[in-house]
């Protein structure tokens, strides 16, 4: 790809149109969908964007083409000059008249949403916490006093509208579930707020789109949501303590000093600098999204953690043998 | 297009004469000039004679003295290539990005090394290309649409285009060190504030340099659209592209301040660990965000509105006729100008501001749609209106308008504040930027090189060429960027370095990047169509048969600019006054001669531009190549940590600034007044309001407020953001200390005036009053420093002692500069530089003085009692 | 050709310089009103959030002589340009300066009018601080 960079572009120029009926037809294919696809809405507040943005789209295109099919016509066919009174009359239709019209109404739509966008929720509060680059996760059930944390993932119910609380602890990050809503910073020394109702169960992917340094790239997360009797059925099973079961796997974790980072209730591994590991295995992807939650996967990670993600502040225990890495990764894939 | 068009028919010189502080004879003559006076032929060994004194003094430098040359024709002409030469290199940067995301997981480039690359490729064209692109084809053709033969500052210019090279190439070269920036061409903190490494350093530092390199330019573009036009063109004569200059200048002046703020506030904590956006140190990283986007969106429409005045330009040439709407565009340039200051939160609708202030933002947003639109339907009216003859410069403009209403709409769409909560930050807004860019500034910009290249070298472009770059570029550009709306709505954040294999994003990246390949070979061949020999023949004089001043340009390569400034009283004064080029070419207008020996324009009143005063303007130097070097070295060399060997440029600067004005600003002229042509003496020396300096110092200083009110805004901010500002029980200035500050200041302000007073009646103690001013000056800043050093207010513990510090830094370093030019006054009267009648100086810093008073007002309140209060 | 300003002169230049300042005070009262509103809606939000409904008030109070003042001025700005005087001599396109300078100050309260009924929109229908 590179080598042919300098040639590409003439000999590419002429067939042009091949390129864009491929592009079309690709465009077609693919459409829409996507794990991370604005335009496949799961919750309240992307179906309302979603709609304006429907409107808006149709707008816009009607608008592009009657401005430029204006100009086509008067550039290249027309050739009568007309009158200075009526060439005044254009200016104050299409400047002023038609843009004061489509805007206003525009505008009042936009606005009158924002409030709904944010509106209060439910119950479930979740805090989510940015860092270089993962996801800290803490659900605040009504009426908890203390919170069930996570990491990387996030559980919402269905049908229910909860409230998001976003911090970071280094530097600013932006949370972003397409299919749920829109996106929010995190930023030190602030707690935004934002509020998600799903309205389908699924999975789906979500991504940090502040910029936030090395690996902002390689910083997402799944969002699972769940309908009400599973989420509550699931978070009581996430609030419960490790299930981490004696053999030389945990032998391993705690030999290695994972403890001192990574947190598993009811273990003494009790560290906070990294993400908490209590469920692992019961998670659908690793290192924040990028991974896929396999034994294989985990080894390799724990191998080498910057090959996956430039800049990760966990050491790699590429001293550790094969046999010891696989162990290790079966039993942290084990954690459900 | 009335012939009554003059407004009144007679008049008389000195009409507009008589403002304040000008002490200068009055202009004699007559003025307007009479038909009869102008068809009265110049005798032709007069003309000849008048010709060789005019190249001689106009003459370029030749051999290694041509980069001494400071003529606009010159530095407009670098300017231009050097700003085209980092956009390729941006251009490089984008196409190596291009390569990476070609597939996902790509291992092209290493994510620290693609970070760099799109922070410098956006860096770099925001700050080497858009913006001094606008100064330099202003400095480069400006003059010409006035018939005016320079700029009233030309040094300036000269200085700011060696500032603009030398902070360009540093911060573009970093690259090839592997130590870039790369945080983002916004620089957010504390990501930016907390990078390890010199590139946040080299962003700031560089970048400051040049922000100061184009509000100089900003000041004098806009001095020479008030004061060098030519005589009889009022305002409402001026060509469209002098009043975008005029709006863009006055946006720079008050868009640029607060980003210098915010650099200042930004490099305080870099290299001394104030802790202005640490939040554990009761700062706020949004406070940057605000600076920085104050000045990000106004520099959006500092970038397009130049290019729509290109548009302005050759619309009513292609249409054969003026341009329909002429106040509409006025309207529309100020307009969007104004509304552009209200717009820049919706960078910032995901930061968890109140609903109720995102909705302030989403509405000015959306109001700026409507001077935009009477903008484009204008050009609408006048094609409608005329006959077109479409050309290849408006075959760019057609280019433009299609890619730039795609851009704008999708504007219209983000400017929806919910709408913006799902794409803000995605790939949806690298294709709106760049579709506004590309349609509000790339493509118009060509056009108007297209256009123009006949005016600068006398040489054409070649049509065939031209098309083929058109065709290449367009479909290039829309191949590329029109897919990355969907890649953004399927969920692509920007500035990653890869993407995962399974979100359908990979055919979108593929399309993308091939296409970019396509823009850039368009570009190879406008390349090719710049650079190539074009033979010796000169093109026609006017090719596209336009109708405005520009080109009445001398054919012949002629430094002079115009053989003789006109009389103007229409707005295409070569399709609506007959005759004129004859005359101009005859030498019978204004100024055909230079009996002097030195370089001269006409400086003509603000509305009706009667013509007030002969300027001479400065030669060759290398004085301002030295100025810059020294600046850059004062700017550069903190980057790494080499703080004395700066200070040392710093003052080395300073002094090679005072030599230049000393030996070249305000010379005390060897006639009072000359004659101008046509019967009109004017005076050479004019001080006060009515001198050019004196409007430089006026603008730059507004342009220096709002760097200030940027910083007291920062206050406020931080008392709203906060809870804990000031922290309870917290110390706070010295009341006394502080008051003695403002009396000292104060005094020292009123000794100034007094000084000035007293030196214009003549009387004596006019030294006495300036040198009793010097310590009343250096009391007012020592006292200001104790009203903080006493209390013990230490910056780096917290935000609150900081905000207060970067104010008395602020001050201090005004009162020192303040105390300079009491010194220069001083030294002025005892050296016979300054005399009752010759006192211009005096006026400008007695003017830099009344600001400085005021800033030293609010410095104290609220150092003060604002606290105290909140 | 008279060399001495007579007094009519001086105040007929002053007069017109002041109409080049006079064109930006429509976008002038937008900006005002602008930064009021916003200033307001920042600090109410922050220090005092219960008195959202008063602000929404006030924004409607401002909003009023903001609008009234830019209907004022373009009424002035109306008259300097004079658009319905059909004398021969005069140019109703504004080619000369007064009454180009009439007719761009007029031409500017109308975006300046429209931004300002804008930026009290959101006190209308987005007034929370949430």
């Amino acid at each position: 790809m590179p080598q042919d960079g300098p040639q590409a572009g003439p000999r590419r120029a002429a067939p042009w149109c091949r390129l864009l009926g491929a592009f079309l037809a690709a465009a077609l294919l693919s459409a829409c969908d996507g794990p991370q696809s604005v335009l496949v809405p799961a919750g309240e507040d992307a179906s309302q964007i979603d709609r304006l943005f429907r409107v808006m789209l149709v707008g816009a295109i009607v608008l592009w083409l009657g401005m430029n099919g204006l100009f086509y016509f008067i550039t290249r066919r027309y050739t009568g000059a007309i009158s200075r009174r009526r060439a005044e009359a254009v200016i104050l239709g299409g400047g002023v008249a038609l843009p004061v019209v489509v805007i206003t109404a525009l505008l009042v739509w936009g606005l009158s949403i924002m409030p709904d966008q944010r509106a209060p929720g439910d119950g479930l509060r979740v805090r989510i916490v940015g860092e270089q680059f993962w996801w800290r996760v803490e659900y605040w059930p009504e009426g908890a006093e203390a919170p069930v944390v996570s990491a990387n993932e996030l559980r919402l119910p269905v049908g229910q509208r909860s409230e998001i609380l976003l911090d970071s602890a280094d530097v600013i990050h932006a949370f972003w579930i397409p299919a749920l809503g829109g996106k929010m910073d995190m930023i030190p020394g602030r707690t935004n707020r934002m509020t998600l109702a799903p309205t389908e169960a699924g999975t789906f992917r979500g991504a940090c789109t502040e910029f936030c340094g090395l690996s902002h790239a390689l910083m997402a997360l799944n969002a699972v949501t769940l309908e009400e009797p599973d989420f509550d059925a699931w978070l009581a099973a996430e609030a419960g303590p490790a299930r981490a079961a004696e053999g030389p796997g945990r032998d391993l974790f705690f030999r290695e000093g994972c403890g001192a980072c990574h947190a598993l209730r009811g273990t003494p591994a009790q560290g906070a600098v990294g993400p908490d590991l209590t469920h692992l295995g019961s998670r659908t992807s690793l290192a924040s999204g990028i991974l896929p939650m396999t034994a294989e996967a985990l080894a390799g990670w724990i191998r080498d953690p910057q090959a996956a993600k430039p800049g990760a502040e966990m050491p790699a225990y590429d001293h550790l043998t094969e046999d010891e890495l696989a162990t290790l990764a079966a039993w942290l894939e084990g954690l459900e | 297009m009335t012939a009554d068009a003059t407004g009144e028919a007679t008049g008389d010189a000195t009409r507009g004469h008589g403002r304040f502080g000008t002490d200068a004879p009055p202009p004699q003559g007559p003025f307007p000039p009479t038909e009869a006076m102008l068809s009265e032929p110049v005798p032709g060994d007069v003309a000849r004679a008048q010709e060789d004194r005019l190249r001689r003094v106009w003459k370029t430098p030749e051999g290694w003295r041509y980069f001494s040359d400071v003529n606009n024709t010159s530095v407009g002409r670098w300017y231009c290539l050097t700003a085209f030469f980092f956009m390729l290199c941006a251009g490089v940067l984008a196409l190596l990005m291009r390569l990476q995301l070609a597939v996902p997981g790509n291992d092209l480039l290493s994510a620290d090394r693609f970070n760099q690359f799109f922070t410098l490729h956006g860096s770099a064209m925001m700050f080497l290309f858009a913006v001094p692109i606008f100064e330099a084809v202003s400095i480069l053709i400006l003059p010409a649409l006035l018939g005016a033969r320079d700029l009233p500052f030309p040094r300036l210019s000269a200085y700011g285009y060696w500032c603009f090279l030398i902070g360009g190439i540093f911060v573009m070269g970093s690259v090839l060190f592997d130590v870039a920036p790369r945080s983002g061409w916004f620089m957010y903190p504390p990501l930016a504030t907390e990078d390890e490494g010199i590139g946040s350093d080299i962003w700031l530092l560089g970048l400051s340099f040049i922000e100061v390199a184009s509000i100089a330019a900003a000041v004098e573009l806009i001095v020479g659209v008030l004061k060098c036009r030519p005589p009889g063109m009022r305002v409402n004569l001026m060509p469209l592209y002098a009043w975008y200059v005029l709006v863009v200048g006055g946006m720079i002046l008050f868009a640029f301040p607060p980003l210098i703020a915010g650099d200042l506030l930004f490099e305080l904590e870099r290299s001394l660990d104030w802790p202005f956006f640490d939040a554990a140190r009761g700062g706020d990283p949004v406070l940057w965000q605000h600076l920085f986007w104050i000045f990000g969106h106004p520099e959006v429409y500092i970038v397009f509105l130049p290019s729509i005045a290109l548009a302005a330009m050759i619309v009513p040439t292609a249409a054969r006729r003026p341009i329909l709407g002429y106040s509409w565009i006025v309207l529309s340039a100020v307009g969007t100008g104004f509304l552009s200051f209200g717009l820049w939160v919706h960078h910032m609708f995901t930061t968890g501001l109140p609903t109720l202030s995102l909705g302030f933002f989403s509405a000015a947003s959306e109001a700026v749609v409507i001077p935009t639109g009477v903008q484009l339907f204008a050009f609408v009216a006048t094609l409608m209106a005329g006959r077109v003859k479409m050309s290849l410069p408006m075959l760019w403009i057609a280019g433009a308008l299609a890619i730039f209403t795609a851009g704008g709409l999708t504007g219209v769409m983000v400017a929806i504040a919910p709408f913006d909560w799902q794409v803000h930050d995605t790939y949806f807004i690298v294709a709106h930027l760049h579709y506004t860019l590309f349609g509000g500034m790339v493509f118009p910009v060509i056009g108007g090189v297209y256009y123009f290249f006949p005016v600068i070298t006398g040489k054409e472009l070649s049509n065939r060429l031209g098309r083929w770059a058109f065709w290449l570029i367009f479909a290039g550009f829309n191949l590329a960027f029109l897919p990355m709306h969907l890649t953004g709505l399927k969920g692509m954040p920007r500035r990653v370095f890869t993407y995962p294999g399974d979100l359908g994003l990979n055919w979108l990246n593929l399309v993308s990047t091939v296409a970019s390949f396509v823009i850039a070979a368009g570009f190879a061949v406008f390349l090719w169509d710049l650079l190539r020999p074009k033979g010796s023949r000169r093109t026609p004089r006017n090719p596209y048969d336009a109708g405005t001043l520009e080109w009445s340009q001398s054919p012949e390569g002629e430094t002079w600019g115009v053989r003789s400034i006109p009389y103007i009283h229409t707005r295409y004064p070569l399709w609506q006054q007959e005759r004129i080029l004859e005359r101009m070419d005859a030498g019978r207008y204004y100024l055909p001669d230079a009996e002097a020996g030195q370089r001269e324009t006409i400086i003509t009143s603000v509305i009706d531009a009667r013509p007030l005063q002969v300027l001479r303007l400065s030669g060759p130097t290398w004085v301002t190549m030295l100025a810059a070097l020294f600046t850059g070295g004062t700017f550069i060399l903190p980057t790494f940590k080499m703080y004395a060997p700066a200070l040392i440029c710093g003052v080395l600067a300073a002094m090679t600034v005072l030599y230049w004005l000393w030996t070249a600003t305000a010379r005390i002229p060897e006639r009072e007044t000359v004659d101008a042509g046509l019967g009109l003496k004017l005076p050479v020396y004019v001080s006060g309001s009515g001198s050019v300096g004196w409007w430089a110092m006026w603008i730059t200083m507004l342009g220096d407020s709002t760097a200030f009110a940027s910083l007291v805004f920062g206050v406020f901010f931080y008392w709203t953001a906060r809870s804990d500002y000031p922290p309870p029980g917290s110390d706070h200035a010295d009341p006394w200390l502080a008051g003695a500050a403002l009396a000292a200041a104060l005094l020292s302000w009123g000794l100034t005036l007094v000084a000035r007073g007293l030196n214009r009646r003549r009387r004596r103690g006019a030294r006495l009053a300036l040198a009793a001013a010097l310590p009343a000056t250096m009391a007012a800043g020592a006292a200001l420093f104790y009203a903080l050093r006493l209390p013990g207010l230490d910056p780096v513990t917290h935000v609150y002692p900081a905000s207060m510090w970067v104010l008395v830094v602020w001050a201090g370093a005004h009162l020192g500069l303040g105390l300079v030019m009491q010194g220069y006054c001083l030294a002025g009267l005892t050296f016979g530089r300054i005399t009752p009648r010759h006192d211009a100086p005096m006026w400008n810093v007695s003017l830099y003085w009344h600001f400085l008073a005021l800033t030293m007002l609010v410095t104290v309140a609220t150092l003060a009692v604002v606290p105290r209060v909140m | 050709m008279i060399d001495d300003p007579t007094l009519e002169q001086e105040q007929e230049f002053a007069e017109e310089e002041a109409s080049l300042i006079k064109l930006t005070f429509g976008p002038l009262i937008w900006a005002a009103h602008f930064v009021l509103s916003y200033g307001a809606a920042a600090v109410v939000c922050a220090k005092f959030p219960a008195a959202i409904a008063p602000l929404r008030w006030a924004i409607a109070g401002v909003t009023l002589p903001a609008l009234a003042g830019i209907l004022w001025l373009a009424w002035l700005a109306w008259r300097q340009w004079d658009f319905f005087d059909r004398d021969e001599s005069h140019d109703r396109s504004g080619e000369r300066r007064h009454e180009f300078l009439g007719q761009a100050a007029f031409l500017l309260t109308v975006p300046s009018f429209i931004g300002t009924v804008y930026t009290a929109l959101p006190a209308l229908f987005a007034g929370t601080c949430r």
